[in-house]
């Protein structure tokens, strides 16, 4: 039997209250900071510090409770679907709860996963099939991790995270017969309104630039800043430099690549020459770097915890901003509108996003978010619908 | 500095002098460059602090993309170079105030490193013309090449139109004398491809000798340093012991040359002109790594009088004996990240 005929077969013998209980058991065990993959993510995964990694799963995996797997089970799997056998799940990035969707996610509909891990992170995705291993061997069987590119031609289903450029690949692979679901480039931008303190503003970002050090989707790429009154932006700018460096110690960034190491001196110098804008970071290291770019600019996106902070002059400022990066908005953390967040949705939907959260929460997902605007587990089933003859006749 | 620049590639390192000059160099470019003085104020230094030549701030070759790193007005620039790039590319650029530098900086090391014999050769270029191109460094450079020290059959193979690669192999096949065969890496790679494709290979008079540069960069394909020059070897008849590799940069005056024409032995390691330091520092904290070591370049070359003396490089290198040798360029930020690669998105700057 093949490996993906004996996943197919492993992944057909489970159950939902089986899959729901084991899910629910491994997911105690990584919100566990005693646990043994716990200790495990600490000691292996090859890019975060470990308090990062911990703050990372105590906060990001608070909700991701039992009944709440049920809950998106009972409103994303109608009773008449299919879902895949198998899916093929292509990983991206570096963040381990991202991980740990992406496979919890077919199993949590029925379906076996064959997940093939990112160069950036081995550990993650194992990590996460060993915590369900451990709790119910039966529901590990499901979840294989390898990387043979014809299981891209053979499974069910196909989830691909990555750049655009390698979404577009996959696909091509993948026959046309198969669910096939792309999620590409995307940027998280932070928006703060006049109406929020801004020392709270800045821990709170502080929170969501440092975990994950701004290597994700969900990271605030750009701070945009209601600079009412005049000099609130610096202001947001000195507190949010005094924060990162607070976080530098008791949430300290992981080690960066050298090219990565040259890409924020190279920003740092790129943000220093230009006229108008104005650098904080420490003078030693590359922990973190705020640039107060000059109001309304459009910088390079930010990343490693290196932000560009952006003062413009109010809420009617933040659609056109948010519409120049379309479609590649994911989420828009905001704080501080008062009545003008209700717009917020409708501004984010303009850049192509589909998630509006409080400030200090961008990394924290719920469950059951609309990844890109669709659903974690009816994107990856079919519907079945049976109409009713006698309404049809009436 | 044109009189040291005069003395020759192969001078004796003077560290006295150099370091004398460079500071003196730094504090020039730091009262009449605001640009880079605004950089150097943004890292807290100015020069009555900088006592060693290794203290003066490097700029990024990043930041010759976003603003105009000059100590002389625009009315009195004679050329820019700019680095290679789509036009809808933010484009490093190099202000120059004078030529004179530039010049007499390429002609030294280049006379010394692939004519050391001191007698004109004829100059096949596998890259456009100054004419062509007139913002590009590398077109310039062998502008110059051509018209000091190359015979009149000398020629360029490359031009807005594409370039002339039957023009290009007839003239390789019928020539008598030694050829210079220079140009860029990619495009001595289109000639060999074309010679295996037609299962050809010429035999380059005795004496010729290949000077490739550029690297690969944006390329979509990519062979290494060891297929390339076998190739060479194979196609063209020319040795390893004649073939040389340049390292330049659009950003600086001043270009790096192996000594494998000079010495007969094949090296990848890039001799430093006497007006010239090249650091190997971390790419955290740009302190220096132990020799052998790999870390980023950094040049402070002095013939950059109307820019900057110290340009921070994306290049992975290591020193070796009296160079240093390239290992690589240090890989994209956002690799091991999930979020939109920067430079990609939209007209962002």
């Amino acid at each position: 039997m093949s490996d993906l005929e004996a996943l197919r077969t492993s992944g057909a013998a489970l159950d939902e209250a089986r899959i729901v209980a084991g899910l629910e058991r491994a997911l105690s065990l990584w919100r566990d900071p005693d646990s043994t993959v716990r200790a495990r993510l600490r000691a292996e995964h090859p890019v975060f510090s470990a308090p990062v990694l911990d703050l990372g799963c105590d906060l990001g995996l608070r909700g991701w409770t039992g009944p709440a797997l049920s809950a998106l089970r009972a409103r994303e799997l109608p009773e008449r679907c299919r879902v895949p056998e198998v899916t093929a799940v292509w990983l991206a990035g570096c963040i381990p709860t991202a991980a740990f969707g992406a496979l919890l996610y077919p199993l949590l509909a029925g379906s076996a996963v064959y997940a093939k891990t990112s160069s950036a992170d081995p550990v993650s995705a194992r990590l996460f099939r060993d915590s369900v291993s451990c709790v119910d061997p039966v529901l590990g069987e499901a979840i294989r991790i390898g990387e043979d590119p014809k299981v891209l031609e053979q499974a069910d289903a196909v989830v691909v995270h990555g750049q655009d450029e390698t979404v577009a690949a996959l696909r091509a692979r993948v026959p046309i017969d198969r669910i096939f679901v792309g999620y590409g480039h995307r940027l998280s931008v932070a928006a703060i309104g006049s109406e929020m303190d801004v020392e709270e503003a800045a821990r709170l970002l502080a929170l969501d630039v440092a975990l994950y050090d701004g290597r994700g989707c969900l990271s605030p790429s750009y701070v945009l800043v209601e600079n009412r009154p005049p000099g609130r932006a610096e202001a947001l700018a000195r507190a949010l430099a005094a924060e990162l460096e607070r976080l530098a110690t008791e949430l300290p960034r992981g080690s960066l690549e050298a090219g990565e190491e040259a890409w924020v001196h190279d920003r740092r110098a790129r943000a220093a020459v230009r006229e108008g804008t104005k650098l904080f970071s420490p003078s030693s290291s590359t922990a973190w770097t705020v640039i107060l770019e000059l109001p309304e600019s459009r910088p390079a996106p930010g990343t490693l915890r290196t932000v560009p902070l952006i003062p413009i002059s109010g809420s009617e400022a933040l659609g056109p901003w948010c519409e120049g990066l379309s479609p590649h908005v994911s989420s828009l953390g905001q704080g501080g509108w008062g009545p003008r967040a209700s717009r917020l949705a409708g501004i984010v939907a303009r850049g192509g996003g589909s998630r509006v959260c409080p400030l200090g929460r961008m990394q924290l997902p719920p469950i059951d978010w609309h990844h890109d605007g669709t659903g974690p587990l009816s994107a990856m089933i079919r519907r079945v619908d049976v109409e009713d003859a006698q309404e049809e006749s009436t | 500095m044109l009189d040291w620049i005069g003395e020759g590639a192969l001078a004796p390192t003077d560290e006295e002098r150099f370091g004398s000059l460079a500071l003196d160099l730094f504090s020039y470019q730091y009262r009449h460059n605001s640009a880079y003085q605004r950089l150097c104020e943004a890292y807290g230094v100015e020069p009555g602090m900088v006592r060693s030549w290794k203290e003066i701030p490097a700029v990024p070759t990043g930041a010759f993309k976003e603003a105009r790193l000059a100590t002389f007005p625009e009315e009195q620039e004679v050329r820019t170079f700019r680095t290679s790039g789509s036009t809808t590319d933010l484009r490093g650029e190099l202000h120059l105030d004078t030529l004179d530098l530039y010049e007499a900086s390429l002609l030294a090391t280049l006379s010394a490193y692939v004519c050391p014999e001191g007698n004109p050769i004829r100059f096949a270029v596998l890259a456009p013309s100054g004419a062509e191109v007139p913002d590009s460094s590398l077109s310039h450079m062998f502008d110059v090449a051509v018209r000091a020290l190359g015979t009149p059959e000398s020629r360029f193979y490359v031009s807005a139109e594409g370039w002339d690669p039957e023009g290009l192999l007839g003239d390789l096949r019928h020539a008598q004398e030694p050829v210079a065969l220079v140009g860029t890496t990619f495009a001595l790679v289109h000639l060999l491809d074309l010679l295996a494709s037609r299962g050809s290979s010429i035999v380059l008079p005795e004496g010729s000798r290949v000077m490739e540069t550029g690297g690969f960069k944006g390329r979509s394909r990519e062979v290494s340093r060891e297929e390339l020059h076998s190739s060479i070897e194979k196609r063209l008849g020319v040795s390893r012991a004649r073939i040389v590799n340049q390292y330049g940069m659009c950003e600086l005056a001043s270009q790096f040359y192996e000594s494998t024409l000079r010495t007969g032995s094949p090296t990848a390691t890039k001799c430093v002109p006497p007006w010239v330091r090249t650091r190997v520092v971390d790419p955290g904290t740009l302190d220096e790594v132990p020799q052998g070591s790999v870390g980023i370049l950094v040049h402070y070359d002095l013939a950059n009088t109307g820019s900057v003396v110290a340009v921070q490089t994306s290049d992975l290198g290591c020193w070796v004996g009296d160079g240093f040798e390239v290992v690589g360029r240090a890989p994209d930020a956002e690799a091991r990240g999930c979020s939109v690669a920067a430079d990609l998105l939209l007209g962002a700057r």
